[in-house]
């Protein structure tokens, strides 16, 4: 065997360039037997987590590095010998990231003087400053290279790069750089610039090049390689291009030899709170739960403050308190999600707004003596003022000690199609077909609608497709991941900046950070929390004292009236809210819990509710469950449950019962909690459980443990749902203002939540320039207004031209209007549309009007403006709205067509209400949801809406394939189905679906 | 004067541990005394892949050619013969 280990190796992280994973880099190495393998992305250290945990799975030497990009546009090898380099070339990154545009990284040389220590220096490939100097028989050039770099890094730790890819002139080239080394007595090493880890999939990178370059692959020659010779060699491949020099190959084994890093996990360095009076973190995390106006429940903050302490977090919880502080202080709205809300602690800092001793909440589903890592507290913010928290951060830490964590924006099969087929040159208008008619996260192949005609270009297309799935095509922010150290960030990782303004990522996503212990504290924006303010602030509600016990606002969540409410609107939620009837806060983090794919996979939200409705008897594995079971009437629904029995049944401490639970939701349970299995069964015996009983829970608890829900998070986000459900009931104009303001959010489009509000009684005014403001205003308890920015093209800009337009006085004509708010022709008319200028005329007069005045100022044009205009249909009208607004505040296209279903006796979502099970009928409606949730097994799940209310369509599979295309594009449908009622819930189970243009 | 064959013509090569060693052409045997260049060229994949180990070479004869080797049909060709 030929020793070779590749030092020169790019992974898809090299955005858009390499094309797999740091993992099957590391599996292709492994497979041709290399003790060690180098990644070296493109400036940046995306991958270098998970090329770690590969390669430590694998039994290979990770070498860590990157090919670095200089001002002067040559390139650099550099890997990381010992810990110092690993610094150094976050550091180096980090400047070349931030000294260029976004994605054009370039590293000014003066950097390198003084971060080289640590690092070793390849001269780069052909494009590497040494290289091309003596391509070009610059060889006095190339000297004086080398000598600086090896100033900088050292002579042992320079070594002239060889490349070898079959490439016309490559011969010469490494001869020529061979015999320079040799002149100068210079070390010089193999590596094959690997940009895929088989030749195979030279396609695919040729086509990551062309996306890249934004051209098809036809016209791409010169952005193409000219070959597919850059992939993972064995040494014995290499050799035959290396024949002359075998030593290049046995070097690289030395230079493997040279590194010794690895990335150290379980690192937990947040900033310092400086706390106050001299005390330490722990002292003050209890003075400011013994000062908390929420005090209570001593024992336990005694307890938690213990395992707090010895975990090292106390500074954790202060700066985590310190934003909640800030962020109160400024008014903006924040609360703690997930497992945070088991902690007293957390609730009396005002991180969790619940109470975990009342909620019977487990504080070791969140941290314990047997589990003391950094636990997650994720908190979410009011989201239209969340920036402010973040730029405190900056401001209180600095740029320097906090960033945001990056996230990898991934092809996906609509992206892939379009993507790939524009670069083989598939016309637009096939592609769009082809890309609209894939399910947004299906197996192609398997999805499209109508399969073109099978030929080598489609074959192609539907090959290149599945293998670029998955790859990350550019970088983008995490939604809230804020990551914060003690020493510079830049020690520990690089960071470049994002796309938005005024920010920095640093170069790991969640699952990085993760892995590498790096405290990540989300700071997550939830409309929301916006929408609860906002509506909340106009009628002076004291929404966080309300006592979660109104029985008009259950009887509104039992009977499904929830459009907007948070977390309990969906279909799903509307189908089972009727039958649970929620009579309590305690129901409502049930209900929340219930429909999550967790429960419903494991079958758990018929039995209880079955149970509930006194259906079926409830029973507990054994009596001694009963305290633990009691809440969910003997269902495992609550992953606080799963620790409960461990500890009821088997004696488990709740740290212990919190392990149990975790190797319970793995993906390979089995090998995890084969250790716990014989603890639970000891344990259980001991307190008088028959071995057949405890064996038999334990089985059930694998059974449902994995499938469980924190009741802790669903407990937090059950106040959001009482507080937006309790607007909704008692103060439903602001309650819908607020809801429209913060869109997009929930699971329903404007038109949707208008059309709902108008059903409620609610008068929804359209947009009007003289009275409109920017966003949708309160008139009275019953009206709303909608808001300028509702119209399409309508931005913060262009609003505030019109407010400042008529500041002093109203409009009083087009004219007039055009004259002082300075607006394009295309906003005028979108205005025209929406029918914000109906106080001015019919608006086909408006628009007639408008192309005239733009005529006159233009061509200085007499136009005769004497034309009559017919009227606008009730259709026509409803249209404009839709094209300008996506909503309309009149009318809704079923009313329209009402008279002409009704003569087909096609009913309405009303009608439904007295139509007895098993009949079949016609109804009709607008689409507004289209659901295929993984659990359904094909089912597919659509609402219709029409001016009444909504139909729930059932459609199987068999009916799906049939009517797929109408159903996937169709707006506007007429089904024929079978009526299926379950108390007050109807569904139709569909069996015939038309459009409704073809209904007859 | 220079010949460019296309499509190139199909040669029989003898070659021993991977280096050239003859090939015919013309009813003729030249011996390859000098490889001097070799390129590999793996394009068009989306049309009709050309995947070609090429080599430009001196025989024995006087003659400065390009050959190359296809690498989907394991067949040897003569592409160009420069005066």
């Amino acid at each position: 065997m030929v020793n070779y280990i590749e030092l020169h190796a790019h992974s898809y992280y090299s955005l858009l360039d390499g094309t797999a994973s740091p993992a099957s880099l590391v599996k292709q190495a492994a497979l041709l037997e290399m003790p060690a393998l180098a990644l070296t992305d493109h400036n940046n250290l995306y991958g270098a987590v998970a090329f770690q945990n590969a390669a430590k799975t694998a039994g290979i030497q990770p070498i860590f590095g990157a090919e670095m990009t200089l001002e002067d546009d040559t390139h650099l090898t550099l890997l990381v010998r010992n810990a110092k380099g690993w610094a150094n070339l976050c550091t180096l990154i980090t400047i070349a990231q931030h000294h260029a545009p976004k994605g054009q990284a370039s590293l000014p040389l003066e950097p390198l003087t003084h971060h080289a220590n640590g690092l070793i220096c390849l001269t780069g490939c052909r494009q590497g400053a040494v290289s091309q100097a003596i391509q070009a028989g610059e060889l006095q050039i190339a000297k004086h290279l080398v000598e600086q770099y090896q100033a900088w890094f050292g002579d042992e730790y320079v070594w002239v790069e060889l490349q070898h890819h079959c490439l016309a002139g490559d011969a010469d080239r490494l001869d020529a750089l061979v015999s320079f080394a040799q002149r100068h007595k210079l070390n010089y090493v193999a590596t094959n610039n690997v940009h895929y880890p088989e030749r195979e999939q030279s396609r695919l990178q040729d086509v990551l090049v062309c996306i890249r370059n934004n051209i098809p692959l036809a016209e791409a020659s010169q952005f193409l390689r000219p070959n597919s010779e850059y992939y993972l060699k064995s040494g014995t491949e290499m050799l035959l291009n290396f024949g002359d020099y075998p030593d290049a190959l046995d070097n690289t084994l030395a230079v493997a030899a040279q590194c010794d890093f690895s990335i150290e996990y379980g690192l937990q360095e947040l900033p310092q709170y400086p706390t106050p009076g001299g005390m330490n973190a722990t002292e003050y995390l209890r003075h400011l739960c013994q000062t908390s106006p929420r005090f209570r429940h001593p024992e336990r903050i005694e307890h938690e403050l213990h395992i707090i302490e010895n975990a090292g977090l106390s500074n954790y919880f202060l700066v985590v308190w310190d934003l909640v502080r800030f962020s109160r202080e400024q008014g903006i709205r924040c609360q703690g999600r997930g497992s945070a809300a088991n902690s007293v602690v957390a609730y009396l800092l005002g991180i969790s707004p619940i109470d975990p001793i009342e909620h019977d909440l487990v504080f070791e589903r969140f941290l314990s003596v047997e589990r003391q890592v950094v636990p997650d507290i994720d908190l979410d913010f009011d989201a239209a003022l969340r920036e402010g928290v973040i730029q405190y951060i900056y401001e209180r830490y600095g740029t320097d000690h906090a960033a945001m964590a990056c996230t990898f924006i991934t092809f996906r099969s609509r992206s892939a199609v379009r993507d790939v087929g524009k670069a083989l040159g598939i016309p637009p208008v096939l592609i769009d077909t082809l890309a609209s008619s894939v399910d947004y996260n299906s197996t192609t192949g398997e999805h499209i609608a109508e399969k073109p005609p099978q030929s080598l270009l489609w074959h192609q297309l539907f090959d290149l497709v599945e293998q670029i799935k998955g790859l990350p095509r550019h970088l983008s922010i995490h939604n809230g991941g804020m990551v914060m150290t003690g020493t510079p960030l830049t020690q520990r990782l690089p960071t470049e900046p994002a796309a938005m303004e005024g920010r920095v990522v640093v170069q790991w996503d969640k699952e990085s950070l993760e892995d590498a212990g790096l405290v990540k504290i989300d700071i997550l924006g939830l409309r929301m929390l916006s929408a609860v303010s906002q509506a909340a602030d106009a009628v002076g509600a004291d929404i966080d004292n309300l006592s979660f016990d109104d029985p008009e606002v259950f009887k509104m969540v039992s009977n499904a009236d929830t459009v907007g409410v948070f977390q309990v609107e969906s279909r799903a939620q509307m189908q089972m809210l009727p039958r649970f009837r929620p009579q309590s806060f305690q129901d409502l983090i049930i209900a929340i819990s219930l429909i999550r794919p967790g429960p419903l996979q494991g079958d758990m939200v018929n039995p209880y509710i079955r149970r509930r409705l006194g259906e079926e008897p409830i029973s507990y594995f054994h009596p001694i469950l009963e305290p633990a079971l009691k809440e969910t009437l003997g269902v495992v629904l609550f992953q606080e449950q799963v620790i409960k029995v461990a500890r009821d049944m088997a004696g488990f401490t709740a740290g212990q019962g919190e392990l149990l639970r975790r190797a319970l939701g793995k993906k390979d349970a089995t090998a995890a909690i084969a250790s716990f299995k014989e603890a639970f069964l000891q344990g259980a015996m001991a307190k008088g459980v028959p071995e057949s009983i405890a064996n038999s829970v334990f089985i059930k608890l694998l059974g449902f443990g994995s499938y469980s829900f924190p009741k802790s998070h669903a407990a937090s986000f059950a106040v959001v749902v009482y507080q937006s459900a309790w607007l909704r009931k008692y103060h439903p104009a602001p309650f819908f203002a607020a809801l429209l303001n913060n869109m997009p959010m929930g699971f329903y489009s404007p038109s949707t939540v208008v059309n709902d509000a108008r059903r409620h009684g609610i008068k929804v005014l359209p947009v009007d320039i003289n009275v409109s403001e920017a966003d949708c205003t309160v008139v009275n308890r019953r009206t709303i207004r909608l808001g300028i920015h509702y119209v399409k093209s309508m931005g913060d800009r262009a609003a505030e031209r019109l407010l400042m337009g008529r500041a002093d006085t109203p409009f009083v004509s087009l004219e007039d209007f055009c004259r002082r708010a300075r607006l394009s022709e295309r906003q005028v008319e979108m205005l025209i549309q929406a029918g914000a200028l109906d106080s001015f005329g019919e608006r086909r007069d408006l628009l007639w009007q408008l192309g005239n005045l733009q005529l006159d100022e233009r061509l200085d044009l007499d136009i005769d403006d004497t034309i009559e205009l017919p009227d606008l249909s009730r259709i026509g009208k409803l249209n404009m709205e839709y094209d300008a607004l996506g909503l309309s505040t009149e009318d809704h296209i079923m009313a329209i067509l009402r008279e002409h279903l009704a003569e087909q006796s096609i009913l309405n979502s009303k009608d439904l209400d007295d139509i007895p099970t098993g009949s079949m009928i016609r109804c009709a409606g607008l689409v507004v949801i289209r659901q295929a949730p993984p659990t359904a097994k094909g089912f597919r799940f659509l609402t219709l809406e029409d001016e009444f209310g909504f139909i729930n369509l059932i459609v199987r599979p068999q009916i799906y394939e049939t009517y797929r295309r109408i159903i996937r594009s169709e707006q506007l449908l007429v089904v024929r189905g079978e009526v299926q009622r379950e108390r007050s819930v109807v569904n139709v189970l569909a069996q015939r679906v038309q459009t409704i243009w073809n209904s007859h | 004067m220079t010949y460019l064959w296309m499509p190139a013509l199909r040669i029989e090569m003898w070659v021993e541990a991977g280096l050239l060693q003859c090939f015919k052409w013309g009813e003729r045997i030249h011996n390859v005394q000098w490889v001097a260049l070799h390129w590999r060229i793996d394009v068009e994949w989306w049309e009709q892949r050309i995947w070609r180990h090429y080599y430009k070479l001196v025989t024995d004869t006087g003659l400065l050619v390009v050959v190359f080797y296809d690498l989907l049909t394991e067949a040897w060709y003569l592409q160009q013969l420069y005066d």
